[in-house]
């Protein structure tokens, strides 16, 4: 692995030299950006990420010169892979600086991936508003390109960040648009039950008993199957439970639907949430009365 | 004719019927007595045979319409008689088996059956069993709802997949085209190229006939 150093150091210095120093025919920023291209490479091999970064992003401000945007984005989505490894703001800003070039040449499907990707990032680092905001992003540019299924990925994401942010109507809008969606498509319409009871947990979240029977209603006219499912009875069930302020209702509902399959982390944390406001309710009547 | 079909084919009943009883007797017995309710299956299972071997003869001597009717009513009999078949060798091959068991087994018999002549005792195991059937019947729910949940997540993907190849596919025929397109405009430039080459070589040539003309002139005044 050491040699393979000394080999990318070698490419780097004799394409700085390169750049420095007057070229014949003006080629010199081709013949630099390709030993740059040598050296990154072999810093790769060498597991050295951070120096590969750095020559990765001298690689694009050549071809910048050269003004071959296409090329230089390419460089900077590199750059932003192997920062990904060792230094998360780097990989961030690499990225941000190739979607801006994607955007400019018009490959928004490109721009809509990498947006995503920082989204992703974001989310690895708990920054769940700055993930809404890109996932948001990635999502309008997927949907003017008519790709509707990562598009809708996406706002899965923003949905499942925004309850847990506690931005209620928002997360229901989206899980029943993405419903809706689903309905028509003979390969997705075994997910809608799985959005709708998303979209529901989000009702109880918000704690409106009426809402959540009128949405109910509605699910059922949505997807006439909706009402045979489990997760219809755990809905209707924990809506029951809220309705007469019964905590043991409530868990035995949920408990019941945990036996069969198991809640993930997000619903958990929801649950939790509903019934905390559930218990606090109770004490709040034994107060009054 | 049909009668003799019809005599045929009640002795058949009763004889299956009575084997299937014996049958079901010798299951519960064992030893030397089963041996002998074996043989006794045997040699009915033999008389079965040939009455439907007789009955095949008439059905075949009747005319065409009602002769499909007895022949589809024979193929019915013909494999009941294979069900009697199989089950007298299951029978029989028990049998081989049965002593080895018993002495194997004769050890725990022995206090099984002291216990389970309690009925009370009887009662528990069989609960007991009940119960573990119903866990055993709630598992593979869950593993079936796990693998419904798993379906549906590779339906998504496959839904994505194929936009994906959808998107590819345009794409390739708008590479398609432009690669026409380029064709097109490079074969006019070589056609151009051509063109000027020709043109700049009979530039060159009359220049220089005019050269050799004047020279020729100057020199011959």
């Amino acid at each position: 692995m050491g040699d393979q150093i000394a080999r990318a150091e070698e490419f780097e210095k004799k394409a700085e030299k390169k750049l420095g120093g007057w070229g014949l025919f003006g080629s010199k920023h081709e013949d630099a950006a390709d030993l740059f291209d040598k050296a990154a490479n072999a810093y790769k091999l060498a597991k050295s990420w951070d120096q590969a970064g750095a020559v990765y992003v001298k690689l694009a401000s050549c071809h910048l010169k050269l003004d071959s945007k296409h090329e230089a984005a390419n460089a900077y989505a590199d750059a932003a892979h192997c920062y990904k490894k060792t230094n998360i703001k780097e990989s961030i800003s690499c990225l941000e600086q190739s979607v801006n070039l994607f955007l400019e040449i018009g490959r928004l499907n490109m721009s809509a991936r990498y947006y995503k990707e920082i989204a992703e990032l974001y989310e690895q680092e708990q920054n769940l508003e700055q993930a809404i905001v890109y996932y948001e992003r990635a999502a309008d540019l997927f949907q003017s390109e008519d790709v509707n299924t990562t598009a809708n990925q996406c706002r899965q994401k923003i949905a499942q960040f925004a309850s847990q942010l506690e931005q209620y109507p928002k997360a229901i809008e989206i899980y029943e648009d993405i419903a809706r969606q689903s309905l028509n498509n003979n390969l997705l319409k075994y997910g809608v039950k799985g959005h709708l009871l998303n979209a529901g947990i989000c009702q109880l979240c918000k704690g409106d008993v009426v809402a959540i029977n009128n949405a109910l209603e509605r699910y059922q006219e949505l997807d006439p199957t909706f009402s045979g499912t489990r997760e219809y009875r755990l809905l209707a069930d924990l809506a029951a439970a809220i309705d007469d302020e019964d905590v043991a209702k409530f868990t035995d509902a949920v408990k019941e639907y945990d036996s069969m399959t198991q809640l993930d982390a997000w619903k958990t944390t929801l649950l939790l949430r509903v019934k905390e406001a559930l218990k606090a309710k109770e004490l709040e009547e034994d107060d009054l009365t | 004719m049909s009668e003799g079909f019809e005599r045929y084919e009640r002795q058949y009943c009763e004889l299956s019927s009575n084997l299937l009883k014996k049958c079901k007797s010798a299951s519960l017995i064992d030893g030397e007595r089963k041996k002998q309710k074996i043989s006794e299956i045997k040699a009915g299972v033999d008389d079965a045979e040939s009455l439907i071997r007789n009955m095949d003869l008439e059905a075949r001597s009747l005319q065409p319409n009602i002769k499909a009717v007895l022949l589809a009513k024979l193929r019915e009999y013909k494999s009941d008689l294979n069900n009697l078949k199989s089950e007298m060798k299951r029978l029989a091959s028990s049998d081989l088996n049965q002593a080895a068991r018993d002495e194997l087994l004769e050890a725990g018999m022995a206090d099984t059956l002291t216990v389970s002549a309690d009925q009370r005792a009887r009662l528990l195991t069989s609960t007991e069993r009940l119960d573990k059937s119903s866990d055993r019947i709630r598992d593979s729910r869950k593993t079936m709802l796990e693998t419904e949940d798993l379906g549906v997540s590779i339906l998504q993907d496959l839904h994505q997949q194929r936009q994906s190849l959808l998107r590819a596919d345009n794409t390739l025929h708008g590479v398609d085209d432009n690669i026409s397109g380029s064709k097109k405009i490079v074969t006019n430039i070589s056609r151009r190229m051509n063109r000027n080459k020709w043109i700049i070589g009979a530039v060159i040539t009359v220049l220089v006939v005019a050269i050799v003309l004047i020279l020729y002139f100057k020199l011959s005044k």
